[in-house]
Protein backbone atom coordinates (compact mmCIF):
# COMPACT_ATOMS: atom_id res chain seq x y z
CA UNK A 1 0.00 0.00 0.00
CA UNK A 2 2.81 2.42 0.99
CA UNK A 3 4.05 2.10 -3.13
CA UNK A 4 1.45 1.41 -4.69
CA UNK A 5 -0.56 4.14 -4.06
CA UNK A 6 2.54 6.44 -4.97
CA UNK A 7 3.19 4.27 -7.90
CA UNK A 8 -0.30 4.23 -9.08
CA UNK A 9 -0.37 8.51 -8.28
CA UNK A 10 2.87 8.54 -10.68
CA UNK A 11 1.41 6.70 -13.29
CA UNK A 12 -1.71 8.33 -13.74
CA UNK A 13 0.00 11.99 -13.65
CA UNK A 14 2.82 10.94 -15.46
CA UNK A 15 0.43 9.66 -18.85
CA UNK A 16 -2.02 12.93 -18.42
CA UNK A 17 1.15 14.80 -18.15
CA UNK A 18 2.50 13.35 -21.52
CA UNK A 19 -1.03 13.14 -23.02
CA UNK A 20 -1.33 17.07 -22.66
CA UNK A 21 0.80 17.80 -25.69
CA UNK A 22 -1.35 15.89 -28.16
CA UNK A 23 -4.52 17.09 -26.49
CA UNK A 24 -4.90 20.98 -27.58
CA UNK A 25 -8.30 21.13 -25.35
CA UNK A 26 -8.52 24.11 -23.12
CA UNK A 27 -10.11 21.78 -20.54
CA UNK A 28 -7.25 19.54 -20.76
CA UNK A 29 -4.63 23.12 -20.55
CA UNK A 30 -6.83 24.11 -17.30
CA UNK A 31 -6.07 21.12 -15.43
CA UNK A 32 -2.03 20.66 -16.42
CA UNK A 33 -1.93 24.40 -15.25
CA UNK A 34 -3.49 23.65 -12.06
CA UNK A 35 -1.32 20.45 -11.57
CA UNK A 36 1.97 22.81 -12.28
CA UNK A 37 1.11 24.69 -9.34
CA UNK A 38 0.53 21.85 -7.19
CA UNK A 39 4.22 21.30 -8.19
CA UNK A 40 5.55 24.60 -7.75
CA UNK A 41 3.89 24.65 -4.17
CA UNK A 42 5.57 21.55 -3.46
CA UNK A 43 8.75 22.86 -4.68
CA UNK A 44 8.41 26.12 -2.72
CA UNK A 45 8.05 23.52 0.16
CA UNK A 46 10.98 21.77 0.02
CA UNK A 47 12.22 24.63 1.04
CA UNK A 48 11.22 24.29 4.68
CA UNK A 49 11.79 20.48 4.55
CA UNK A 50 15.69 21.36 3.51
CA UNK A 51 15.81 23.83 6.15
CA UNK A 52 14.91 21.19 8.77
CA UNK A 53 16.80 18.73 7.62
CA UNK A 54 20.09 21.05 7.87
CA UNK A 55 19.29 20.95 11.48
CA UNK A 56 18.97 17.24 11.67
CA UNK A 57 22.02 17.00 9.94
CA UNK A 58 23.72 19.69 11.48
CA UNK A 59 22.79 20.05 15.40
CA UNK A 60 23.96 16.07 16.13
CA UNK A 61 27.63 17.03 14.56
CA UNK A 62 27.85 20.36 16.29
CA UNK A 63 26.46 18.60 19.83
CA UNK A 64 29.37 15.86 19.57
CA UNK A 65 31.61 18.06 18.59
CA UNK A 66 32.53 16.12 15.34
CA UNK A 67 35.10 17.89 13.10
CA UNK A 68 34.49 20.77 11.36
CA UNK A 69 31.84 21.54 13.84
CA UNK A 70 32.87 24.85 14.22
CA UNK A 71 31.85 25.61 10.21
CA UNK A 72 28.67 24.08 11.15
CA UNK A 73 27.86 26.33 13.98
CA UNK A 74 28.67 29.29 11.48
CA UNK A 75 25.81 27.31 8.91
CA UNK A 76 23.66 27.06 11.13
CA UNK A 77 24.20 30.90 12.97
CA UNK A 78 23.72 32.01 8.85
CA UNK A 79 20.30 30.07 8.63
CA UNK A 80 19.18 31.69 11.49
CA UNK A 81 20.29 35.60 10.83
CA UNK A 82 19.00 35.28 7.73
CA UNK A 83 16.10 33.92 9.05
CA UNK A 84 15.36 36.31 11.96
CA UNK A 85 16.12 39.61 9.06
CA UNK A 86 14.30 37.87 6.58
CA UNK A 87 10.47 38.09 8.55
CA UNK A 88 8.85 41.37 7.91
CA UNK A 89 8.72 42.81 11.47
CA UNK A 90 7.74 46.26 10.65
CA UNK A 91 4.51 45.09 10.42
CA UNK A 92 4.07 44.69 13.77
CA UNK A 93 4.57 48.55 14.56
CA UNK A 94 2.65 51.29 12.37
CA UNK A 95 5.45 53.13 10.43
CA UNK A 96 4.61 56.25 8.41
CA UNK A 97 3.67 55.79 5.40
CA UNK A 98 3.41 59.65 4.58
CA UNK A 99 5.97 62.74 5.59
CA UNK A 100 4.43 64.89 7.49
CA UNK A 101 2.57 67.78 6.18
CA UNK A 102 2.06 71.58 7.48
CA UNK A 103 0.01 74.03 5.60
CA UNK A 104 -0.25 77.74 6.45
CA UNK A 105 -3.18 79.31 3.89
CA UNK A 106 -3.05 83.15 2.99
CA UNK A 107 0.02 84.29 1.37
CA UNK A 108 0.48 86.27 -1.83
CA UNK A 109 0.83 85.51 -5.33
CA UNK A 110 -0.80 83.49 -8.10
CA UNK A 111 1.62 80.11 -7.26
CA UNK A 112 2.12 77.89 -3.89
CA UNK A 113 5.18 76.87 -2.16
CA UNK A 114 6.83 73.96 -0.92
CA UNK A 115 9.23 73.34 1.99
CA UNK A 116 10.96 70.64 2.15
CA UNK A 117 13.31 70.04 5.11
CA UNK A 118 14.68 66.39 4.99
CA UNK A 119 18.31 64.83 5.47
CA UNK A 120 21.27 64.90 3.26
CA UNK A 121 20.66 61.08 2.25
CA UNK A 122 16.98 61.61 1.06
CA UNK A 123 16.19 62.29 -2.50
CA UNK A 124 12.32 64.42 -2.79
CA UNK A 125 9.98 64.41 -5.35
CA UNK A 126 7.56 67.34 -5.51
CA UNK A 127 5.60 67.44 -8.64
CA UNK A 128 8.24 66.80 -11.39
CA UNK A 129 10.96 68.47 -9.45
CA UNK A 130 13.76 65.75 -7.85
CA UNK A 131 16.93 66.69 -5.73
CA UNK A 132 19.17 65.72 -2.79
CA UNK A 133 17.95 66.98 0.53
CA UNK A 134 20.59 69.07 2.55
CA UNK A 135 19.03 68.85 6.05
CA UNK A 136 18.01 72.78 5.71
CA UNK A 137 15.19 73.93 4.04
CA UNK A 138 14.50 73.76 0.05
CA UNK A 139 11.87 76.09 -1.20
CA UNK A 140 10.32 74.60 -4.36
CA UNK A 141 7.50 76.90 -6.42
CA UNK A 142 4.67 74.98 -7.29
CA UNK A 143 1.02 75.81 -9.53
CA UNK A 144 -2.00 75.76 -7.47
CA UNK A 145 -3.67 72.18 -7.62
CA UNK A 146 -3.07 68.23 -6.70
CA UNK A 147 0.73 67.69 -5.87
CA UNK A 148 2.80 64.66 -5.50
CA UNK A 149 5.32 64.24 -2.97
CA UNK A 150 7.74 61.88 -2.30
CA UNK A 151 10.61 61.13 -0.02
CA UNK A 152 13.19 58.39 -0.88
CA UNK A 153 16.12 56.93 0.69
CA UNK A 154 19.31 56.47 -1.96
CA UNK A 155 19.83 53.14 0.05
CA UNK A 156 17.56 50.32 -0.51
CA UNK A 157 16.03 48.87 2.15
CA UNK A 158 13.73 51.84 3.39
CA UNK A 159 10.05 52.15 2.93
CA UNK A 160 9.21 55.81 0.75
CA UNK A 161 6.93 58.34 2.07
CA UNK A 162 4.38 59.45 -0.12
CA UNK A 163 1.26 61.38 -0.19
CA UNK A 164 -0.82 64.47 -2.43
CA UNK A 165 -1.08 67.61 -1.23
CA UNK A 166 -4.11 69.90 -3.04
CA UNK A 167 -2.46 73.27 -3.25
CA UNK A 168 -3.93 76.84 -3.52
CA UNK A 169 -2.75 79.99 -4.83
CA UNK A 170 -0.49 81.53 -2.07
CA UNK A 171 -0.08 78.09 0.78
CA UNK A 172 2.96 77.63 1.73
CA UNK A 173 3.22 73.44 2.57
CA UNK A 174 5.81 72.37 4.60
CA UNK A 175 6.80 68.75 3.86
CA UNK A 176 9.30 66.94 6.49
CA UNK A 177 10.09 63.23 8.06
CA UNK A 178 12.26 60.38 7.02
CA UNK A 179 11.57 57.18 5.71
CA UNK A 180 11.52 54.10 8.06
CA UNK A 181 13.36 50.97 7.75
CA UNK A 182 11.99 47.82 6.28
CA UNK A 183 12.46 44.50 7.15
CA UNK A 184 11.81 40.98 5.54
CA UNK A 185 13.13 40.11 1.70
CA UNK A 186 13.05 44.08 0.53
CA UNK A 187 14.27 45.32 3.85
CA UNK A 188 17.63 46.96 5.22
CA UNK A 189 19.35 44.33 7.03
CA UNK A 190 18.60 42.06 4.50
CA UNK A 191 19.55 43.51 1.24
CA UNK A 192 22.92 45.18 2.65
CA UNK A 193 23.59 40.97 3.80
CA UNK A 194 23.07 40.34 0.52
CA UNK A 195 25.01 43.14 -0.71
CA UNK A 196 27.84 42.69 1.25
CA UNK A 197 28.25 39.14 2.48
CA UNK A 198 26.38 36.51 0.13
CA UNK A 199 27.48 38.46 -3.28
CA UNK A 200 30.91 38.81 -2.34
CA UNK A 201 31.25 35.27 -1.44
CA UNK A 202 29.12 33.53 -3.73
CA UNK A 203 31.13 35.96 -6.02
CA UNK A 204 34.57 34.90 -4.72
CA UNK A 205 34.02 30.99 -5.28
CA UNK A 206 33.55 31.36 -8.85
CA UNK A 207 36.32 33.87 -9.06
CA UNK A 208 39.00 30.76 -7.54
CA UNK A 209 37.80 29.03 -10.83
CA UNK A 210 40.48 31.11 -12.35
CA UNK A 211 43.31 30.54 -10.74
CA UNK A 212 42.86 26.59 -10.77
CA UNK A 213 42.10 26.34 -14.41
CA UNK A 214 45.43 28.48 -15.04
CA UNK A 215 46.89 25.66 -12.86
CA UNK A 216 45.32 22.66 -14.35
CA UNK A 217 46.53 24.46 -17.65
CA UNK A 218 49.95 24.16 -16.70
CA UNK A 219 49.66 20.33 -14.97
CA UNK A 220 46.83 18.29 -16.59
CA UNK A 221 46.59 19.66 -20.20
CA UNK A 222 49.19 17.76 -22.28
CA UNK A 223 49.48 16.19 -25.20
CA UNK A 224 49.54 12.91 -23.96
CA UNK A 225 47.69 10.90 -27.05
CA UNK A 226 46.23 12.07 -30.20
CA UNK A 227 42.95 12.32 -28.78
CA UNK A 228 44.62 14.66 -26.38
CA UNK A 229 46.21 16.77 -28.90
CA UNK A 230 43.48 17.31 -30.91
CA UNK A 231 41.67 18.42 -27.74
CA UNK A 232 44.33 20.91 -26.86
CA UNK A 233 45.10 22.29 -30.33
CA UNK A 234 40.76 22.79 -30.66
CA UNK A 235 40.95 23.91 -27.24
CA UNK A 236 43.57 26.82 -27.72
CA UNK A 237 42.08 28.20 -31.08
CA UNK A 238 39.23 28.39 -29.15
CA UNK A 239 40.66 30.23 -26.65
CA UNK A 240 42.21 32.79 -28.84
CA UNK A 241 39.31 33.44 -30.87
CA UNK A 242 36.70 33.82 -28.85
CA UNK A 243 38.88 36.16 -26.33
CA UNK A 244 39.24 39.94 -27.75
CA UNK A 245 42.98 39.54 -28.86
CA UNK A 246 42.71 37.23 -31.46
CA UNK A 247 40.60 39.11 -33.31
CA UNK A 248 43.39 41.76 -33.58
CA UNK A 249 45.77 39.33 -34.52
CA UNK A 250 43.94 37.80 -37.31
CA UNK A 251 40.15 37.54 -38.77
CA UNK A 252 40.96 34.16 -38.98
CA UNK A 253 40.98 33.21 -35.17
CA UNK A 254 37.58 34.16 -33.95
CA UNK A 255 36.35 32.46 -37.85
CA UNK A 256 38.47 29.48 -37.18
CA UNK A 257 36.74 29.37 -33.32
CA UNK A 258 33.31 30.01 -34.99
CA UNK A 259 33.26 27.55 -37.35
CA UNK A 260 34.60 24.78 -34.47
CA UNK A 261 31.33 25.95 -32.29
CA UNK A 262 28.89 25.66 -35.45
CA UNK A 263 29.89 22.44 -36.63
CA UNK A 264 32.23 19.86 -35.02
CA UNK A 265 31.05 21.17 -31.40
CA UNK A 266 26.95 21.49 -32.33
CA UNK A 267 27.14 17.92 -34.03
CA UNK A 268 28.74 16.22 -31.20
CA UNK A 269 26.19 18.45 -28.36
CA UNK A 270 23.58 17.82 -30.84
CA UNK A 271 23.72 13.76 -30.63
CA UNK A 272 24.77 14.11 -26.91
CA UNK A 273 21.11 16.03 -26.40
CA UNK A 274 19.36 13.68 -28.77
CA UNK A 275 20.95 10.54 -27.00
CA UNK A 276 19.67 12.06 -23.36
CA UNK A 277 16.69 12.80 -24.67
CA UNK A 278 16.07 9.66 -25.91
CA UNK A 279 17.37 8.13 -22.48
CA UNK A 280 14.52 10.75 -20.13
CA UNK A 281 11.84 9.35 -22.64
CA UNK A 282 12.69 5.51 -21.86
CA UNK A 283 13.15 6.57 -18.41
CA UNK A 284 9.44 8.10 -18.26
CA UNK A 285 8.42 5.40 -20.05
CA UNK A 286 9.28 2.97 -17.42
CA UNK A 287 8.05 5.45 -14.46
CA UNK A 288 4.48 5.91 -15.93
CA UNK A 289 4.27 2.12 -16.47
CA UNK A 290 5.31 1.08 -13.34
CA UNK A 291 8.52 -0.70 -14.27
CA UNK A 292 10.99 1.87 -12.76
CA UNK A 293 10.07 2.47 -8.86
CA UNK A 294 13.85 3.60 -7.84
CA UNK A 295 12.22 7.21 -7.24
CA UNK A 296 9.86 5.43 -4.73
CA UNK A 297 12.93 4.79 -2.48
CA UNK A 298 14.68 1.18 -1.66
CA UNK A 299 12.75 -1.80 -0.41
CA UNK B 1 74.59 11.64 -8.33
CA UNK B 2 73.50 13.02 -11.67
CA UNK B 3 72.20 16.91 -11.57
CA UNK B 4 68.33 16.95 -12.10
CA UNK B 5 67.28 17.73 -15.48
CA UNK B 6 65.74 20.76 -16.14
CA UNK B 7 62.16 19.37 -16.77
CA UNK B 8 62.06 17.21 -13.57
CA UNK B 9 62.39 20.99 -11.52
CA UNK B 10 60.09 22.25 -13.27
CA UNK B 11 57.79 19.55 -12.89
CA UNK B 12 57.58 20.31 -9.37
CA UNK B 13 56.74 24.19 -10.08
CA UNK B 14 55.05 25.86 -7.15
CA UNK B 15 51.60 26.52 -8.34
CA UNK B 16 51.33 29.66 -6.12
CA UNK B 17 53.30 31.27 -8.69
CA UNK B 18 51.01 30.42 -11.24
CA UNK B 19 48.34 32.15 -8.97
CA UNK B 20 50.52 34.97 -8.74
CA UNK B 21 50.99 35.65 -12.68
CA UNK B 22 46.65 35.23 -12.94
CA UNK B 23 46.12 37.46 -9.99
CA UNK B 24 48.64 40.16 -11.90
CA UNK B 25 46.80 39.47 -15.37
CA UNK B 26 43.12 39.72 -13.66
CA UNK B 27 44.40 43.06 -11.89
CA UNK B 28 46.44 45.18 -13.74
CA UNK B 29 44.41 45.35 -17.15
CA UNK B 30 41.43 47.08 -14.68
CA UNK B 31 44.34 49.63 -13.78
CA UNK B 32 46.27 49.74 -17.43
CA UNK B 33 43.41 48.80 -20.31
CA UNK B 34 44.52 47.93 -23.81
CA UNK B 35 41.83 48.85 -25.32
CA UNK B 36 41.69 46.15 -27.96
CA UNK B 37 38.92 46.06 -30.25
CA UNK B 38 35.93 43.38 -29.58
CA UNK B 39 34.54 42.26 -32.58
CA UNK B 40 30.81 40.96 -31.98
CA UNK B 41 30.27 37.09 -33.35
CA UNK B 42 27.41 36.17 -34.87
CA UNK B 43 25.42 34.86 -32.28
CA UNK B 44 25.79 38.34 -30.79
CA UNK B 45 24.92 40.35 -34.00
CA UNK B 46 21.96 37.88 -34.51
CA UNK B 47 20.68 38.77 -30.35
CA UNK B 48 21.52 42.63 -31.34
CA UNK B 49 19.55 42.56 -35.03
CA UNK B 50 16.44 40.55 -33.10
CA UNK B 51 16.09 43.32 -30.30
CA UNK B 52 16.81 46.43 -33.28
CA UNK B 53 13.87 44.78 -35.39
CA UNK B 54 11.08 44.90 -32.63
CA UNK B 55 8.64 47.48 -33.26
CA UNK B 56 8.44 50.52 -31.40
CA UNK B 57 6.49 49.99 -27.64
CA UNK B 58 7.06 46.05 -28.22
CA UNK B 59 6.11 44.11 -25.15
CA UNK B 60 9.32 42.09 -24.23
CA UNK B 61 9.57 39.52 -21.02
CA UNK B 62 13.32 39.49 -19.39
CA UNK B 63 13.81 36.27 -17.16
CA UNK B 64 16.75 37.25 -14.86
CA UNK B 65 17.93 33.69 -13.98
CA UNK B 66 21.64 34.28 -12.04
CA UNK B 67 23.32 34.88 -9.02
CA UNK B 68 26.14 37.24 -7.80
CA UNK B 69 28.67 34.63 -9.27
CA UNK B 70 27.66 35.40 -12.84
CA UNK B 71 27.14 38.89 -12.45
CA UNK B 72 30.46 39.81 -13.96
CA UNK B 73 29.98 37.99 -17.60
CA UNK B 74 26.17 38.88 -17.55
CA UNK B 75 25.66 41.93 -15.89
CA UNK B 76 27.21 43.73 -19.16
CA UNK B 77 25.07 42.78 -21.29
CA UNK B 78 21.85 43.39 -18.95
CA UNK B 79 22.14 46.98 -18.45
CA UNK B 80 23.55 47.15 -22.62
CA UNK B 81 20.14 44.96 -24.05
CA UNK B 82 17.22 47.38 -21.60
CA UNK B 83 19.08 50.19 -22.46
CA UNK B 84 19.02 49.05 -26.18
CA UNK B 85 15.26 48.10 -25.35
CA UNK B 86 14.52 51.38 -23.95
CA UNK B 87 15.84 53.02 -26.47
CA UNK B 88 12.89 51.13 -28.54
CA UNK B 89 10.38 52.25 -25.95
CA UNK B 90 10.07 48.98 -24.82
CA UNK B 91 7.26 47.69 -22.39
CA UNK B 92 8.90 45.29 -19.87
CA UNK B 93 7.69 42.86 -18.20
CA UNK B 94 10.78 41.12 -15.03
CA UNK B 95 10.47 38.15 -13.39
CA UNK B 96 13.25 35.44 -12.13
CA UNK B 97 13.50 31.70 -10.77
CA UNK B 98 15.88 31.92 -9.46
CA UNK B 99 16.37 32.25 -5.55
CA UNK B 100 19.07 34.04 -5.27
CA UNK B 101 18.62 36.72 -7.51
CA UNK B 102 15.88 39.05 -6.45
CA UNK B 103 17.96 41.25 -4.01
CA UNK B 104 20.16 41.59 -7.71
CA UNK B 105 16.88 42.01 -9.54
CA UNK B 106 15.57 44.75 -7.42
CA UNK B 107 19.28 46.63 -7.78
CA UNK B 108 19.18 46.02 -11.19
CA UNK B 109 16.05 47.77 -11.31
CA UNK B 110 16.79 50.66 -9.38
CA UNK B 111 19.52 51.07 -11.63
CA UNK B 112 18.66 50.37 -15.29
CA UNK B 113 14.65 50.84 -15.46
CA UNK B 114 13.95 53.37 -12.68
CA UNK B 115 16.74 55.91 -13.89
CA UNK B 116 17.99 56.30 -17.42
CA UNK B 117 20.85 54.46 -18.07
CA UNK B 118 21.82 57.03 -21.27
CA UNK B 119 20.66 60.33 -20.62
CA UNK B 120 20.93 63.23 -22.81
CA UNK B 121 24.40 64.15 -22.94
CA UNK B 122 25.58 61.15 -21.35
CA UNK B 123 29.36 61.05 -21.50
CA UNK B 124 31.32 58.69 -23.91
CA UNK B 125 27.84 58.02 -26.26
CA UNK B 126 26.09 59.06 -29.17
CA UNK B 127 22.96 57.01 -29.32
CA UNK B 128 19.69 58.15 -28.61
CA UNK B 129 18.91 58.49 -25.02
CA UNK B 130 16.51 56.96 -22.93
CA UNK B 131 14.57 57.79 -20.16
CA UNK B 132 13.34 56.87 -16.47
CA UNK B 133 10.95 54.27 -16.35
CA UNK B 134 7.90 54.26 -13.93
CA UNK B 135 7.25 50.79 -12.09
CA UNK B 136 3.66 49.33 -13.26
CA UNK B 137 3.60 52.12 -16.15
CA UNK B 138 6.48 51.10 -18.80
CA UNK B 139 7.60 48.38 -16.76
CA UNK B 140 6.31 45.93 -14.36
CA UNK B 141 8.39 43.48 -12.10
CA UNK B 142 6.68 39.84 -11.50
CA UNK B 143 9.25 38.68 -8.68
CA UNK B 144 10.46 35.29 -7.83
CA UNK B 145 8.57 31.67 -8.31
CA UNK B 146 10.43 28.26 -7.60
CA UNK B 147 9.47 25.26 -9.26
CA UNK B 148 12.18 25.26 -12.35
CA UNK B 149 10.89 24.02 -15.43
CA UNK B 150 7.54 23.65 -13.83
CA UNK B 151 6.89 27.09 -13.51
CA UNK B 152 8.72 27.57 -16.85
CA UNK B 153 6.08 25.66 -18.15
CA UNK B 154 3.30 27.83 -16.08
CA UNK B 155 4.94 31.12 -17.48
CA UNK B 156 3.91 29.84 -21.17
CA UNK B 157 0.28 28.61 -20.55
CA UNK B 158 -0.81 31.06 -17.63
CA UNK B 159 1.85 33.60 -16.87
CA UNK B 160 -0.78 35.67 -14.19
CA UNK B 161 -1.70 33.11 -12.68
CA UNK B 162 2.03 31.73 -11.87
CA UNK B 163 2.18 35.30 -10.13
CA UNK B 164 -1.05 35.19 -8.59
CA UNK B 165 -2.18 37.91 -10.53
CA UNK B 166 0.18 40.34 -8.83
CA UNK B 167 2.85 41.58 -9.14
CA UNK B 168 5.94 42.00 -6.98
CA UNK B 169 4.92 44.90 -4.97
CA UNK B 170 1.54 43.42 -4.39
CA UNK B 171 -0.58 45.14 -7.33
CA UNK B 172 -3.02 43.55 -8.70
CA UNK B 173 -1.60 43.14 -12.88
CA UNK B 174 -5.31 43.79 -13.53
CA UNK B 175 -5.15 47.42 -11.91
CA UNK B 176 -1.73 47.85 -14.28
CA UNK B 177 -2.99 48.82 -17.90
CA UNK B 178 0.43 47.80 -19.73
CA UNK B 179 -0.11 44.22 -18.92
CA UNK B 180 -3.77 44.14 -20.65
CA UNK B 181 -3.48 40.76 -23.47
CA UNK B 182 -0.37 39.69 -21.26
CA UNK B 183 -1.67 36.99 -20.09
CA UNK B 184 1.47 34.22 -21.18
CA UNK B 185 4.74 34.36 -22.53
CA UNK B 186 3.20 34.16 -26.61
CA UNK B 187 1.83 37.11 -26.11
CA UNK B 188 5.26 38.90 -25.84
CA UNK B 189 7.09 40.33 -28.87
CA UNK B 190 10.36 38.85 -27.14
CA UNK B 191 11.79 36.67 -24.51
CA UNK B 192 15.28 37.47 -23.20
CA UNK B 193 17.03 35.34 -21.07
CA UNK B 194 19.42 36.40 -18.94
CA UNK B 195 20.34 32.90 -17.51
CA UNK B 196 23.54 31.97 -15.48
CA UNK B 197 22.96 28.44 -15.34
CA UNK B 198 19.98 25.94 -15.07
CA UNK B 199 16.85 26.60 -14.36
CA UNK B 200 17.02 28.67 -17.28
CA UNK B 201 17.29 29.06 -21.24
CA UNK B 202 17.68 25.46 -21.77
CA UNK B 203 14.48 24.95 -19.91
CA UNK B 204 12.76 28.02 -21.44
CA UNK B 205 13.35 26.37 -25.08
CA UNK B 206 12.77 22.85 -24.34
CA UNK B 207 9.44 23.86 -22.19
CA UNK B 208 7.64 26.34 -23.68
CA UNK B 209 9.98 28.49 -26.39
CA UNK B 210 9.46 25.41 -29.14
CA UNK B 211 6.07 24.55 -28.14
CA UNK B 212 4.85 27.67 -28.28
CA UNK B 213 7.07 29.18 -31.32
CA UNK B 214 8.54 32.18 -29.06
CA UNK B 215 10.68 34.43 -30.55
CA UNK B 216 13.93 34.22 -27.70
CA UNK B 217 17.19 35.51 -27.42
CA UNK B 218 19.71 34.56 -24.21
CA UNK B 219 22.84 35.65 -22.35
CA UNK B 220 24.77 33.18 -20.78
CA UNK B 221 28.15 32.27 -19.31
CA UNK B 222 30.74 31.28 -21.63
CA UNK B 223 30.86 27.56 -20.36
CA UNK B 224 27.32 27.77 -20.94
CA UNK B 225 27.56 28.85 -24.13
CA UNK B 226 29.01 25.40 -25.95
CA UNK B 227 25.71 23.83 -24.40
CA UNK B 228 22.93 26.67 -25.92
CA UNK B 229 25.04 27.12 -29.62
CA UNK B 230 22.71 24.51 -30.78
CA UNK B 231 19.84 25.98 -30.43
CA UNK B 232 20.74 29.07 -32.37
CA UNK B 233 21.67 27.09 -35.01
CA UNK B 234 18.07 25.43 -35.09
CA UNK B 235 16.46 28.82 -34.73
CA UNK B 236 15.13 27.48 -31.24
CA UNK B 237 16.85 30.64 -29.95
CA UNK B 238 17.04 34.00 -32.31
CA UNK B 239 20.33 35.34 -30.76
CA UNK B 240 23.14 34.20 -27.84
CA UNK B 241 25.29 36.17 -25.88
CA UNK B 242 28.14 34.25 -24.61
CA UNK B 243 30.62 35.25 -21.58
CA UNK B 244 32.22 38.71 -21.24
CA UNK B 245 33.53 38.64 -24.62
CA UNK B 246 29.55 38.40 -25.83
CA UNK B 247 28.48 41.39 -23.73
CA UNK B 248 31.47 43.31 -25.05
CA UNK B 249 30.33 42.80 -28.77
CA UNK B 250 26.76 43.70 -28.02
CA UNK B 251 28.31 47.14 -26.07
CA UNK B 252 29.82 47.73 -29.12
CA UNK B 253 26.60 47.26 -30.99
CA UNK B 254 24.62 49.29 -29.35
CA UNK B 255 27.01 52.01 -28.85
CA UNK B 256 27.77 52.34 -25.15
CA UNK B 257 30.86 50.64 -23.73
CA UNK B 258 30.44 49.22 -20.16
CA UNK B 259 32.10 46.78 -17.78
CA UNK B 260 32.03 44.36 -20.41
CA UNK B 261 34.35 46.31 -22.70
CA UNK B 262 36.37 46.96 -19.63
CA UNK B 263 36.45 43.76 -18.59
CA UNK B 264 37.44 42.41 -21.91
CA UNK B 265 41.04 43.49 -21.23
CA UNK B 266 41.05 41.01 -18.35
CA UNK B 267 39.50 38.47 -20.57
CA UNK B 268 42.62 38.69 -23.25
CA UNK B 269 45.36 38.84 -20.98
CA UNK B 270 43.67 36.21 -18.65
CA UNK B 271 43.65 33.69 -21.67
CA UNK B 272 46.97 34.55 -22.76
CA UNK B 273 48.33 33.21 -19.23
CA UNK B 274 45.98 30.00 -19.57
CA UNK B 275 47.41 29.59 -22.98
CA UNK B 276 50.97 30.01 -21.89
CA UNK B 277 50.77 27.78 -19.11
CA UNK B 278 49.40 24.94 -21.43
CA UNK B 279 51.57 25.73 -23.83
CA UNK B 280 54.75 26.21 -21.03
CA UNK B 281 53.42 22.62 -19.36
CA UNK B 282 53.65 20.79 -22.96
CA UNK B 283 57.37 22.10 -23.58
CA UNK B 284 58.12 21.18 -19.80
CA UNK B 285 56.08 17.41 -20.13
CA UNK B 286 58.12 16.89 -23.73
CA UNK B 287 61.18 17.91 -22.65
CA UNK B 288 61.35 15.46 -19.66
CA UNK B 289 59.72 12.50 -22.07
CA UNK B 290 62.79 12.84 -24.69
CA UNK B 291 65.37 12.87 -21.49
CA UNK B 292 63.77 10.13 -20.09
CA UNK B 293 63.92 8.28 -23.15
CA UNK B 294 67.37 9.41 -23.73
CA UNK B 295 68.00 7.63 -20.42
CA UNK B 296 68.13 9.88 -18.16
CA UNK B 297 66.44 9.80 -14.37
CA UNK B 298 62.58 9.11 -14.54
Amino acid sequence: MKKTVPLILGMVFGAYALAEFYLPHHAVAGLSDELRSWAAILSAAAFILGGLNILQVTWPKIRRREDDWGYKVVLLGGAAVMLAVGLPWHKLGDPPRAPTVARTAGGAGPGATVIVTVPDDVTYTVGTVVGPGTGAPIAIAVEPGPVAIKLSKRLAGYRPLTTTVDVAAGDTVTVGGEPPILWGRDGRVFTWIYDHVFGPANATMFSLLAFFVASAAFRAFRARSIEAALLLTAAIIMLIGRAPFGGAISSVFPDLAQWLLDVPQNGGRRAIMMGAAIGAIATGLRVIVGIERSHLGSE
Amino acid sequence: MAAEHWSERLQRFDRRWIFLIMGLAVVVPLFVPLNLPTRPDPMTKAAYNTVEALPEGARVFVSIDLDPSATPELEPFYRAVILHLKRKRARLVFATTWYAAPPLVNRYLRETVDRAIAPPGAEGYDGAPDRAYQRNVDYVYLGFRDGRSAIIQAFGSDLRGAFDGRADDGTPLDRIPMMQGLNKLADFDLVVLVSAGSPGAKEYVQYVGTRNRLPMVAACTAVSTADLAPYVQTGQLLGLVGGMAGAAGYERLVGKPGAGTAGADVLNIGTMVVILAIVFGNVVYFAGRAHRRRGGRS
